[in-house]
């Protein structure tokens, strides 16, 4: 292969260090106004009376837009729960619920008259944990009947038998918090009617025509009157998925025919958007004394928070991993989502693949801790290969290479297999007397492409150039993926050029607008690679077919257009929960990932210092490996922040992380002094070149190999996240507490 | 957020501005602190003098026998200065450990003590260094008349400094360099490692005289509603040989006498209290170690 | 109040409201869109430019105070139709993802190799450590600028 797997240089980077990149909130239009959000003052409150009357009269104020100016107030990505504007006489469910939007000659005019508008509220009790949610005392969407969204389950095998005559119990509870993305970029937009009289939005979004769906359904337009330009994003990891300030521009821009901009802060981008679901999970194993798995009964509880969003994909997700990559003969799984008054759970990479792994992969060590095994040993001998039966009861498909990570990163971090069995390395102690030294492993999968049935698709638009003699002179791909920065525009760049057997520079990729841009589908899911890859290497295909009928009848035609769609279900059809057993084929296909991290405890302090952290991803076939190793370090410092400084927290529906000085991703002085980046190509038949995707993969082992490694040092498994120097150090307390009675 | 934005010319330029504004300007000098307090509604000010333009405050300097550090001097400059690094260990330690790089060009160590929180982490080395901080007023004459205070007596309460920002001004901090017979050290406790508060910050001075300690100093925040020296726990170390026994005693009654809170951010009182411990010690033991260096 | 100052090279004269802060000057007030406002409070560096050889967060620097003095922003990086080494590097290092933190980080760097031209890996991740990048894991970012030294050293412009 000539541009397959080689470090082409990024399509958008020249301009992002030149500073020339626009993201939406460096976009201008002439005669533009300024929209300003009214908040929810409260998280759970009935609206009883709205005054915009005081924000009118402030001078420069153009119109104050309400609930009564949205044609149908209801939307939401898969269930329409929630409402552009809270109306007077409805409820207001999350802090960052809407009253209104003040537009205003300028952004200080709007926010100071955004502050003078009255609402009149009766405060009404929070619900808010799904737990306490199940009861159903205080409902949250009372038109639902219950705050239970959704329960999910999965039977199989003959577990009460199973666990009768284990030998090996080991049980476990784990909770993990909400989580903000973080993304650099808050969220903004500027909207206008264009020439051809369409609502316009300039956005950053990871799926620009399910947001047109939405927002024509709000509007009361056809779809072919709602266009989305997507410039540049500045990070979504799940977070843009939903839509979040696109209905309230395009309402006002709707009403008063005028171009009108909306840029959030950092408090209002963190109030204003959905979070990765909190998880709580309740484990209970068996094995036998020689290390075979026999059967898992596990319990997990999400938080669906004000609004459903993708709480049922994420749920299922989660639920089809809960026993991660490992065969269980026997399994009683339950999963359970719920409405509370929390900020809605919604996509964040992982989507419940990041939640599940802290609960399976601390019990699979906890295992082999209790029957005297090696942690790699235990894990190798149970693991998932091609025709294994998974948790869901459908066979692994070809590509499955769970086992090819474990064994390059046990390597590198220094195991070493003899005769089939494997053994851990002898650690060097630390310096300090008061630091212990632990070495920690753990595995983690992910679903490429849709899930559960869905028909996940999209569309490539490969237009050809030929010049006088025939020869491709260059190429154009257009279509919806969005460039979040994970590099899809490069790597779908570099599919068509090796399809089409062209230089990388001769391929161009058109900007997103889908005036002219078809639809790919979402950015997420680690999707893009895979299914927007095979579209654009069967478009490829078909232009290069249509070239040689051309030549061949010598028409002298010199343009060629190709529209293909592409369904990932047509390579690997998915079904969704058996009614009865709740087995199903769920995933298209799979992403595996493994990492080993090194660390020392600081015993007296709980403080964690990471020494060395070595991850085996499994991509198929490396498109550009510089960006995949851009994707693996990132994913793998996102889930250090996740398992060791993250968390939002709220009290009674109210933030308390408010801002980036208050919620802490990792800076530069937090990551592994040494990083080891393994690429496993272990083609996926179905997919490009023998690609699958990565996006999320790195971020998933990291939280549990973190608490493995906090184990093997201190011998104390946390059952909470993230691991913060007080949790580690009362948990030392407790262990030494215990181990003296 | 604010009306005007002045700069001051001299000291004397300063102290007329405030008094002309009766009460509604205060002094600016990075603003780091200032700019943030004054967008959520926590600094009334209609008016702003900028003192960076005053000649002559941004320097490090030795006079009189003491380490001075002008009205306008950088955390950046402290962190790096060849004199602060060897004469006063643990304020070069403490000040490079502030926010990050672009705040430590820009924040000022004397803007840090009139902003008088106790997590401050230059105020607790300045405390540990028995600082001085230099006030400015206009006398009935309209002269400018300077006065030396004790930082304790500059700190009245969380985010209270004594004296009035509105109508003074902190010209410069002094204190007396460590002799080699001394050392110091700083520790941190935080929840990431830059960009962020500590949950506990610990400043110790030890000096030694023929093996035994002739002083010790010993200040924590955030533990009280200002910076907190351990005084009985440095007490009881001065006169002693500088064994661990004597420092882990100090570090039990700096415990002891320690009260921190629980806070949802910083974390539980259980926890914090026995950093306490940990921390002193540590900072005790260090130190001692450089002290003991420094003597061979 | 009206301020003038330097700008990437070039006289500038702007009028400001006496509580404007320079970033958002720079970016509404003269359409130096480069510099990014990612929280408003100088906890993430995005808005680093160079004021008089420091690397300074814009998002809380009062407009009022760069009277007088040299501003520098990522488009200010540029000469004789080139982009700097550091630009350079970052591109060949694959140091850049979505892009928003880019030019502050650049700023950062040049900041630092113009006051410590040969830093140790440490001295590079001190000298961004009040920078934010969710992307990339700063691994990459590390080594262009440690490629921007190197560069550098070797005479590159």
């Amino acid at each position: 292969m000539k541009v397959v797997g080689q470090n082409v240089q990024r399509f958008d980077i020249a301009t992002k260090v030149a500073g020339g990149r626009k993201y939406p909130q460096d976009f201008n239009r002439e005669g533009q106004l300024y929209a300003a959000v009214v908040w929810a003052a409260h998280p759970h409150a009935r609206v009883r009376d709205l005054d915009i009357g005081p924000a009118l009269a402030v001078p420069g104020v153009v119109d104050v837009i309400t609930a009564q100016d949205v044609p149908v107030n209801e939307y939401g990505i898969n269930y329409f729960d929630q409402q552009v504007f809270i109306p007077v006489g409805g409820t207001v469910k999350w802090t960052g619920d809407r009253l209104a939007v003040v537009v205003a000659e300028t952004e200080a005019v709007a926010r100071q008259a955004a502050g003078r508008v009255l609402v009149d509220y009766e405060v009404l009790p929070t619900v808010n944990d799904p737990h306490e949610a199940m009861k159903d005392r205080v409902l949250v969407h009372p038109e639902r009947g219950s705050n239970l969204i959704k329960h999910l389950f999965i039977r199989r095998g003959d577990i009460d038998a199973a666990f009768a005559r284990a030998e090996v119990i080991v049980e476990g509870h784990y909770e993990t918090p909400c989580i903000e993305h973080a993304y650099l970029q808050p969220e903004a937009c500027l909207g206008y009617i264009d020439e051809d009289g369409r609502l316009t939005l300039i956005v950053a979004t990871q799926w620009p025509q399910d947001d047109i769906r939405q927002l024509a359904h709000i509007l009361a337009l056809p779809e072919e009157q709602v266009r989305v330009l997507v410039p540049a994003v500045g990070g979504s990891f799940g977070g843009r998925e939903d839509m979040s300030l696109q209905p309230l521009v395009a309402t006002a821009v709707l009403k008063l025919r005028r171009p009108i901009k909306m840029v959030w802060t950092r408090e209002e981008s963190i109030r204003g958007h959905g979070k990765r679901h909190a998880f709580w999970l309740d484990y209970k194993t068996a094995c036998t004394r020689d290390g075979t798995l026999l059967a898992i009964e596990a319990r997990c509880v999400s938080d669906a928070g004000a609004y459903e969003s993708t709480s049922v994909p994420v749920l299922s997700n989660a639920v089809s991993f809960l026993g991660g990559p490992y065969v269980w003969p026997a399994c009683r799984i339950d999963g359970y989502t719920a409405y509370t008054n929390n900020a809605p759970g919604m996509a964040m990479r992982g989507f419940g693949g990041a939640q599940a792994p802290i609960g399976y992969e601390l019990q699979i060590d906890k295992m082999a801790r209790a029957i005297g095994m090696d942690p790699v040993e235990f894990r190798l001998k149970n693991m998932l290969v091609e025709g294994s039966i998974a948790l869901t009861g459908n066979p692994m498909p070809a590509g499955t290479a769970a086992k090819e990570c474990l064994e390059a990163v046990a390597r590198a971090a220094g195991w070493h297999e003899q005769a089939g069995h494997w053994h851990k390395p002898s650690l060097e102690p630390p310096a300090e007397p008061y630091k212990r030294r632990g070495l920690g492993i753990a595995c983690a999968y992910k679903n490429v492409g849709y899930s559960f049935g869905f028909d996940d698709k999209s569309t490539a638009r490969v237009e050809l150039w030929l010049d006088e003699s025939g020869e491709i002179d260059h190429a154009l791909v257009r279509m919806a993926a969005v460039e979040v920065g994970q590099g899809v525009f490069t790597a779908l760049a570099q599919i068509a050029a090796e399809a089409l057997n062209i230089p990388i520079e001769k391929v161009r990729f058109a900007f997103v607008d889908t005036a002219g841009s078809p639809d790919a589908g979402s950015c997420s899911a680690s999707r893009h690679t895979y299914v927007s890859g095979n579209a654009v290497y069967l478009a490829c295909q078909e232009a290069l077919a249509r070239r040689e009928a051309i030549l061949r009848a010598e028409t002298g035609e010199q343009e060629i257009v190709v529209e293909y769609t592409y369904h990932a279900r047509s390579r690997h059809p998915t079904t969704s929960w058996d009614p009865e057993t709740g087995e199903c084929d769920p995933h298209i296909s799979y992403s595996f990932g493994a990492q080993a991290v090194l660390l020392d405890v600081d015993m007296e302090t709980g403080e964690i210092e990471l020494l060395k952290l070595w991850v085996a991803n499994d991509i198929g076939q490396a498109i550009n490996p510089a960006m995949v190793y851009g994707q693996s370090a990132g994913g793998v410092v996102m889930g250090l922040g996740y398992a060791l400084t993250e968390e939002v927290i709220h009290r009674a529906g109210r933030l308390h992380t408010r801002r980036l000085s208050e919620y802490h991703v990792p800076t530069v002085l937090d990551i592994p002094a040494e990083f080891v980046d393994i690429q496993i190509e272990k083609a996926d038949p179905t997919g490009p070149y023998g690609a699958t995707g990565l996006g999320e993969t790195p971020l998933l082992p990291v939280t549990p190999a973190v608490l493995n490694a906090i184990a093997d040092a201190t011998g104390v498994y946390l059952g909470q996240t993230p691991a913060t120097p007080e949790r580690v150090w009362m948990a030392i307390k407790k262990q030494r507490k215990e181990n003296k009675q | 957020m604010w009306n005007n934005y002045l700069f001051a010319e001299s000291v004397d330029d300063a102290l007329s501005q405030l008094a002309s504004f009766a009460g509604q300007a205060r002094l600016i000098a990075g603003g780091t602190d200032l700019v943030l307090q004054s967008q959520r509604g926590q600094c009334p000010s209609t008016t702003m003098i900028d003192v960076t333009h005053i000649p002559g405050l941004n320097q490090i300097q030795m006079q009189d026998g003491y380490v001075l550090i002008g009205a306008t001097v950088t955390h950046a400059q402290i962190a790096s200065s060849p004199q602060i690094q060897s004469q006063a260990t643990l304020l070069a330690q403490a000040c490079g450990q502030v926010g990050g790089p672009q705040i430590r060009n820009v924040a000022t160590l004397v803007g840090n003590v009139v902003n008088a929180l106790p997590a401050a982490d230059g105020a607790v080395a300045l405390f540990a260094l028995n600082a001085e901080t230099q006030v400015a007023s206009l006398d009935d004459h309209s002269q400018v008349h300077y006065t030396w205070m004790p930082i304790a007596e500059m700190y009245e309460n969380v985010g209270v400094c004594t004296i009035d920002p509105c109508v003074q001004m902190v010209t410069a901090i002094r204190f007396k360099p460590l002799p080699p017979s001394a050392g110091s050290d700083f520790q941190r406790l935080a929840r990431r490692r830059a960009l962020v508060l500590p949950i506990l910050n610990v400043g110790t001075v030890v000096e030694l005289r023929e093996g035994k300690i002739a002083d010790a100093r010993i200040a924590i925040g955030p533990v009280a509603p200002t910076p907190f020296r351990a005084t009985r726990a440095e007490q009881a170390l001065i006169g002693q040989p500088a064994t661990e026994e004597a420092l882990n005693r100090a570090a039990q009654l700096a415990m002891a006498d320690a009260r921190p809170r629980s806070s949802l951010l910083r974390g539980s009182q259980e926890y914090r209290t026995a950093m306490v411990e940990v921390l002193v010690r540590r900072a005790l033991n260090n130190a001692v170690r450089m002290a003991k260096k420094e003597a061979q | 109040m009206k301020i003038d100052f330097v700008l990437n090279g070039k006289p500038v004269s702007v009028e400001v409201a006496a509580d404007d802060m320079l970033g958002y000057v720079l970016r509404d007030k003269l359409e130096v869109t480069g510099v990014k406002i990612g929280c408003g409070e100088g906890e993430c560096g995005a808005c680093t430019v160079i004021i008089d050889g420091k690397a300074t967060v814009s998002c809380i620097y009062p407009a009022a105070k760069v009277a007088g003095r040299t501003v520098t922003t990522i488009e200010g990086l540029r000469s004789n139709g080139q982009i700097h080494v550091i630009q350079q590097a970052f591109i060949d290092s694959f140091a850049s993802q979505c892009g928003y933190c880019t030019p502050g980080l650049i700023l950062a760097a040049k900041a630092l190799l113009d006051e410590n031209p040969t830093p140790t890996r440490d001295e590079i991740m001190a000298g961004i450590s009040g920078n934010l990048c969710r992307c990339t894991g700063y691994y990459q970012i590390i080594d262009a600028i440690e490629l921007a030294a190197q560069r550098l050293k070797e005479g590159a412009r």
